[in-house]
């Protein structure tokens, strides 16, 4: 983020061919689609990048929802109910 | 390398506790409330599994404390993070047999001026989804080394699967015993 840092960044690339191969390999593994999909060694490390900043995002997108569906949970259940100990007893 | 049954237990018990915190506020709570309660716990829960030795677990932790340094203070209580709260995220670190490899590298490719062009536009193509790495993953601002960048990434998937999982498990859970 600072001049300097980038200076110095942008004068060489950053790692070995080697290191990158085997830092993507492992990030395919990861990912459920790229798994799936290429059979083929040669995958590209910008596709692979791309598909973990998705997954990422996907995964986010999904913590999300689940806060929302829990807390809309608690919100709709009567607070001496039977479901409310139900609930209670699965969180606290 | 993927989520493990410990790990899923680690992050429920600091999950659970994280929420009991929560339990005067839950239920009184509007809605929305109630959410980001819930989402701040599942957060300090998973970046408390890596006790503070991965860079996204401290800077996690650091943005949720800006959000409610409370509930952080109070889930890592007892724990040596809590000294993370205050600690300063790691300077950049530059490995020096990388950097000097690179440039060897770069060296002998300038001579094949054919080839110079392909391989410096898949250079670029690569430093712009890093960029976008660096966006998702938290810290990643300040890991200008991309192998570094990238084992934080690995570790970091492999945290929020675990928060996935098991927030999906209770959930569905609770779902259905609702519904009965």
């Amino acid at each position: 983020m600072s001049n300097r840092r980038s200076r110095q960044s942008s004068s060489a690339p950053r790692i070995s061919d080697d290191q990158m191969t085997d830092l993507v390999n492992k990030l395919r593994l990861l990912l459920p689609e790229i798994c799936e999909r290429r059979r083929s060694d040669k995958v590209s490390a910008s596709k692979v990048l791309q598909e973990t900043c998705n997954y990422i995002r996907k995964l986010h997108r999904e913590v999300d929802n689940l806060s929302d569906r829990l807390s809309q949970l608690l919100d709709s259940v009567d607070e001496d109910s039977q479901e409310a100990a139900v609930i209670r007893s699965l969180l606290m | 390398m993927q989520p493990t049954s410990t790990m899923n237990e680690e992050f429920l018990k600091k999950w659970q506790m994280g929420l009991q915190m929560f339990r005067p506020s839950i239920d009184n709570a509007s809605v929305s409330e109630r959410k980001r309660a819930i989402k701040l716990s599942a957060d300090v829960a998973m970046a408390s599994l890596r006790k503070g030795t991965t860079c996204w677990s401290r800077a996690l932790i650091q943005k949720t404390a800006t959000e409610d340094n409370f509930l952080v203070r109070q889930m890592l209580s007892g724990i040596k993070e809590e000294t993370l709260i205050n600690k300063k995220l790691p300077k950049v670190m530059c490995h020096r047999k990388i950097v000097r490899r690179s440039k060897k590298i770069l060296m002998r490719r300038k001579s094949r001026s054919a080839m110079e062009e392909v391989a410096a536009k898949a250079k670029k193509l690569v430093k712009r989804k890093t960029q976008g790495l660096r966006n998702v993953v938290p810290g990643g601002e300040f890991m200008s080394n991309n192998v570094l960048l990238i084992q934080e990434t690995l570790d970091y998937i492999v945290s929020l699967q675990t928060q996935v999982n098991v927030m999906r498990s209770i959930v569905d859970a609770a779902e259905a015993g609702i519904e009965r």
